[in-house]
């Protein structure tokens, strides 16, 4: 008998109607209304919690509603990953209980009028269940040029953004305002990599922001991208691995909750490059790789202030995990 | 790149103007350190419009500037001629907290272009 391997958590009939057009291309979903009966539900989930690979857990649940969600379900179900899904059109979920139950994948439901992006969500959920990393070309029309770069230095940012700047040639506001966002993600990527992932052995930054550097011996930054007309997906992958997963999520927490005025909260440009982007992907192999990135369409149907989806993803703790 | 300009055509006895050109970045550091010490009367007014990209530092260096202007006396700042993806980086990182979009003027510009 065919066992599955993601089940999803609603709140109720209304919250399953909602997201039920956007999972329907989830293959063997189980689907499970929590408050007809929550022990109930609990129970369900404990009965394929050998088989499960991923539980969704609707926003309308957790984390407000029922804050010890994560932990219950983690507890019946050890070697799921927990995916949370908030629609874009309610406030959006804290980021802080997150943090502290390593909730580490979060998607809205995109709007109406951003049917395209409906596709994400049967990718991102089948990457999830076979522990794949995002790759850049995943969510690129098949044949677009992907246009990558190896850093030799420091001096080479500018012409790298200028680089993609020329691939997003097109006139109008939203070819404009493209080009903008890309430069900017283009920066903070370029920047992060240049600066703030390389890291003594205690941990301190080798380098300065914005002093001239040269890369190291063995060191290794290379920045991708393309463009299908309609999606811009861009990546950075750094040899360092030296960005943790906790703290990524500690910096987009603090950055979205916390008072920007009384002191630098620090991983802003981490915080940047996740708004800025309609997906932020995050793989880190510790120690030896970081990769940073995602996608945004040059028609978003994404309200600029609604927070947006992440996915951050450690190798060898999904490897360990890994059954299939 | 950036430049310090006080426009004579915005100038009056109650504000000061900055205008700013080029990207604004790590580099525009020491710019940003001296600035708060020009400012004269209770209103400033930071033109943008030949502003360029701002990244995270340059957020950081604004959120300390305009912080450092508005503890130094009462002094009410006004940003001019943004371009979408500035304000919506401005609305994402706070700098609206400390400053404000000035609204259509004698000039026609708005905050937010």
């Amino acid at each position: 008998m065919h066992q599955p391997k993601v089940a999803v958590l609603y709140r109720d009939a209304k919250d399953r109607e909602l997201w039920e057009e956007t999972l329907k291309g989830v293959p063997g979903l189980v689907p499970i209304t929590v408050e007809l009966d929550f022990t109930a539900s609990l129970e369900r989930l404990r009965h394929f919690g050998g088989s499960l690979r991923l539980v969704i857990l609707s926003a309308r649940l957790y984390p407000e509603r029922y804050p010890e969600l994560a932990a219950q379900v983690r507890a019946v179900c050890p070697g799921s990953e927990l995916l949370l899904v908030s629609s874009s059109e309610e406030p959006p979920p804290a980021l802080t209980p997150l943090l502290a139950d390593q909730v580490r994948h979060l998607a809205f439901n995109p709007p109406h009028e951003a049917r395209r992006d409906g596709e994400y969500f049967p990718e991102i959920v089948s990457r999830l269940i076979d522990r794949r990393p995002w790759e850049i070309c995943s969510c690129l029309r098949e044949g677009t040029t992907l246009h990558s770069f190896g850093l030799r230095s420091s001096e080479e940012k500018e012409a790298l953004i200028g680089a993609l700047e020329a691939v997003l040639a097109g006139e109008g506001d939203e070819f404009e305002m493209l080009r903008q966002k890309g430069a900017l993600l283009a920066d903070e990527l370029l920047e992060n990599a240049l600066y703030d992932a390389p890291r003594a052995p205690d941990g301190s930054r080798l380098f300065r922001k914005g002093e001239k550097r040269v890369m190291l011996p063995q060191e290794s930054i290379v920045f991708s991208f393309g463009f299908d007309g309609e999606t811009l997906a861009l990546e950075l992958r750094d040899s360092w691995g030296s960005l943790e997963p906790e703290v990524v999520l500690e910096h987009l927490a603090r950055n979205q909750e916390g008072d920007p005025i009384a002191g630098d909260a620090g991983g802003r440009g981490l915080f940047i490059i996740w708004r800025f982007l309609d997906h932020f992907h995050m793989n880190v192999q510790p120690g030896l790789e970081t990769a940073v990135g995602g996608h945004l369409q040059l028609s978003s149907g994404h309200h600029p202030e609604v927070p947006r989806g992440f996915h951050i993803t450690e190798i060898d703790k999904e490897m360990q995990t890994c059954t299939a | 790149m950036y430049s310090m300009t006080a426009t004579p055509a915005n100038l009056t006895p109650e504000h000061d103007c900055f205008v700013l050109e080029g990207t604004i970045d790590a580099q525009s550091e020491p710019f940003f350190r001296e600035l708060p010490k020009k400012v004269r009367h209770p209103q400033v007014r930071f033109d943008f419009t030949r502003a360029g990209r701002i990244n995270s530092m340059g957020i950081a260096l604004l959120l300390r500037c305009f912080k450092e202007i508005r503890q130094a006396r009462e002094t009410e700042i006004l940003l001019e001629g943004l371009s979408p993806t500035n304000s919506m980086l401005f609305k994402m990182t706070g700098v609206f907290l400390l400053a404000k979009p000035a609204p259509a003027g004698a000039n026609g510009r708005e905050g937010a272009k």
